[in-house]
């Protein structure tokens, strides 16, 4: 028997037996190079504040300083004050329902722009559906806190029809949740529409010619196969509600205070230890909920493969 | 060790090993030193401030035509996080600071002290601008006095009857969802504080914290929303939906301006929380081109045009009579321009010994 050279394998992780060339390790690192911007921005803006805020979080709050010993007590200070869990709990039905509210109202949107409007007007629609981001998103909360204020358009409707302006309109947590759902229902359809574009609209009429009634149809065919287009909208409304202190802050009054203007006091007074503590909760649900919906997230479920 | 000696350094942070840390150690090492520059040429001066400080539009320049001295401004929101901001970074030549975090600033080696009447501008301040014991240290003056404000009790007297005359006035229940404040929830800590006997609301210790939360927390329903700027507590008073705050000198007149009806003002009688602010010279920052720079800054003809805007009290004199010249000595007036002696009558605005007491007793009573 000859012995023969094994030909040299490019791949990465080769066995331990096989040395690679200079030339090689070049090759197998440079099919990597065009990830290096991307890996670069990643843990500059990603990794770095991420790691601050985690370090922080175990620091030691003193005064207006922080001092790098390490201490769980911004934790046991969160944890032994109930408004934090409260607060904590508060803001997750809130984000919840404003993430429900407008898939309830993005979803019929989607639906109705993806099958029952010409592909010419699709275009101007979802223009519209853009629009607002040309305005700030400051200005655009700030509006409604006129829209939705004393003297709003609202009030002023209500009253014409002989109606009183209702206490929760403003500075109170509907107030709240009804903003948030206008911010967020961009997102929302936006990837909703991407979604049923690629739907075969075919398998609806196949079931309902087999007798199905059209909720039935759409339930049982075109949601299960929107699934990752359902999820991937209630992770990019859901994740930063969760996050949310401007619009809280702006029209929600004392009554709709939410966890991250809670954060935000900490901040303002320079308690950087304890807010960077509360903060990781946010990351936590955060990173529980993206751990949830994995598998929904799959490239290849989410391509119909 | 001193305090100041444990401030968590780019390279502490370093030390500690998270990756992102370092990252972060590595993109913040690349940032400029104080500036530099010769006496009479060009320079770049960076100052941490706020935005009624200052006219970007004509002032800056015509500053850096007559002096030579540029000025990259950074806004800054809170006393607090401006110290931290300014000790960690040390790229800055000038920061402000409200009262007695001046001479904090000062115990904690931000700043360095000055010979006040060296500058000619000076001789337009008020006298007893440059006498406040607080500001002074064995080498000199700690800040160069620039305006000052007290927050006193606004109220709607269509409304609101009779005239408050306490902070116990957030406990009726007629002016249930009434208030409207800014969100500084140390002040409104402090505030509380007063109306319940403290002689100290920025220091308060743990019993009279304990009596300040008891008492917000019979307040809350009061309380309609903490908005993020004065602007709103104008709009809110304008339109109606609120009919009481306590709030800067001159909001009466804001008020009015924005169409809003009649708002009076009250002094509770368990007094009142203040602010008087400053410019201060960094340490190690170049002293003849701070000098330099206030001298240019300060003058009485910059005061006019920020006024109007802001409607502060500046403790600068000349530029009352500025004021008075042009038509608006009545509103100088009511801000108590003309009496810079009511400044330190105040509870003044300073650091607190333990400042996340504070913000724990605003989280837990308004909280959810």
């Amino acid at each position: 028997m000859s012995a023969v050279a094994p030909e040299a394998v490019p791949a990465v992780g080769g066995s331990s037996s096989h040395r690679r060339s200079p030339r090689e390790l070049l090759l197998a690192v440079s099919q990597y190079l065009g990830f290096a911007p991307a890996m670069a921005l990643f843990g500059l803006f990603f990794l770095a504040p991420m790691g601050l805020i985690v370090a922080y979080s175990f620091w030691t709050q003193d005064g207006y300083n922080v001092v790098s010993t390490w201490t769980l007590s911004n934790y046991q200070q969160i944890f032994s004050t109930p408004v934090y869990v409260s607060t904590f709990l508060t803001t997750l039905w809130m984000t919840a329902a404003a993430t429900a509210l407008t898939l309830a109202v993005a979803l019929p949107f989607a639906y109705w722009l993806a099958r029952y409007v010409s592909r010419r007007w699709q275009r101007p629609l979802l223009f519209l559906v853009i629009l607002p981001f040309w305005v700030s998103y400051l200005l655009r909360v700030t509006s409604w806190t006129i829209i939705l204020g004393s003297q709003g358009a609202i009030s002023r409707l209500l009253s014409l029809v002989g109606l009183s302006t209702p206490s929760w309109l403003l500075y109170d947590r509907p107030a709240v949740i009804f903003v948030l759902i206008y911010l967020y229902f961009p997102f929302a359809a936006l990837t909703l529409y991407a979604s049923l574009e690629r739907f075969d609209w075919s398998q609806l009429h196949a079931a309902m010619d087999l007798g199905a009634t059209q909720s039935r149809a759409i339930r049982r065919i075109m949601l299960p196969q929107i699934k990752p287009g359902i999820t991937t909208a209630v992770i990019f409304v859901f994740i930063p509600i969760l996050g949310e202190y401007l619009t809280p802050e702006l029209v929600g009054g004392t009554r709709g205070v939410m966890i991250g203007n809670l954060i935000d006091n900490f901040f303002q007074e320079a308690q950087y230890a304890t807010g960077a503590a509360v903060a990781l909760l946010i990351v936590v649900v955060v990173m529980v909920l993206l751990v949830i919906f994995r598998r929904s997230l799959e490239v290849g479920e989410m391509y119909g493969r | 060790m001193e305090m100041t000696n444990n401030l968590i350094t780019r390279r502490q942070a370093l030390r500690t090993g998270v990756a992102g840390v370092s990252a972060l150690t590595l993109a913040a090492c690349g940032s400029s030193s104080p500036s530099s520059g010769s006496a009479t040429g060009p320079v770049t001066l960076n100052m941490l401030t706020w935005n009624d400080h200052y006219d970007p539009t004509k002032q800056l320049p015509a500053i850096q035509k007559e002096t030579g001295i540029k000025v990259n401004v950074t806004l800054g929101s809170d006393d607090a996080a401006m110290f931290i901001k300014a000790k960690q970074s040390g790229d800055f030549d000038i920061v402000s600071a409200d009262a007695l975090w001046v001479p904090y600033d000062y115990q904690q080696a931000l700043i360095e002290p000055f010979d006040i009447e060296s500058f000619p501008v000076a001789s337009q301040l008020y006298s007893v601008s440059k006498e406040f014991p607080f500001w002074k240290a064995s080498g000199g003056y700690l800040g160069y006095p620039r305006a000052w404000s007290a927050l006193r009790m606004y109220y709607n007297p269509k409304f609101v009857s009779p005239a408050p005359t306490s902070y116990e006035v957030w406990l009726d229940p007629k002016y249930k969802g009434k208030v409207v404040m800014e969100n500084q929830p140390t002040d409104l800590v402090a505030q509380a504080g007063l109306a319940t006997g403290s002689k100290d609301p920025y220091n308060m210790n743990d019993a009279e914290l304990s009596r300040a939360k008891d008492f917000l927390t019979q307040a809350k329903p009061a309380f309609l929303t903490f908005v993020s700027q004065n602007t709103g507590v104008v709009r809110a008073l304008a339109n109606e939906s609120a009919w009481l705050t306590s709030d800067n000198l001159g909001i009466d007149i804001r008020v009015k301006s924005a169409g809003g009806p009649l708002i009076k003002s009250a002094v509770p009688k368990e007094g009142v929380v203040g602010w008087m602010d400053s410019e201060m010279k960094v340490k190690g920052s170049h002293a003849n081109r701070f000098e330099q720079f206030i001298n240019a800054w300060g003058e009485a003809e910059w005061v006019p045009p920020l006024f109007k805007q802001y409607r502060e009290a500046w403790f600068n004199e000349k530029a009352y009579k500025m004021l008075v010249n042009q038509g608006q000595g009545e509103f100088a007036d009511a801000l108590l321009y003309n009496q810079p002696e009511e400044a330190a009558k105040a509870h003044l605005k300073g650091p607190s010994k333990n400042p996340n007491a504070y913000i724990q007793v605003f989280n837990q009573v308004f909280g959810a």
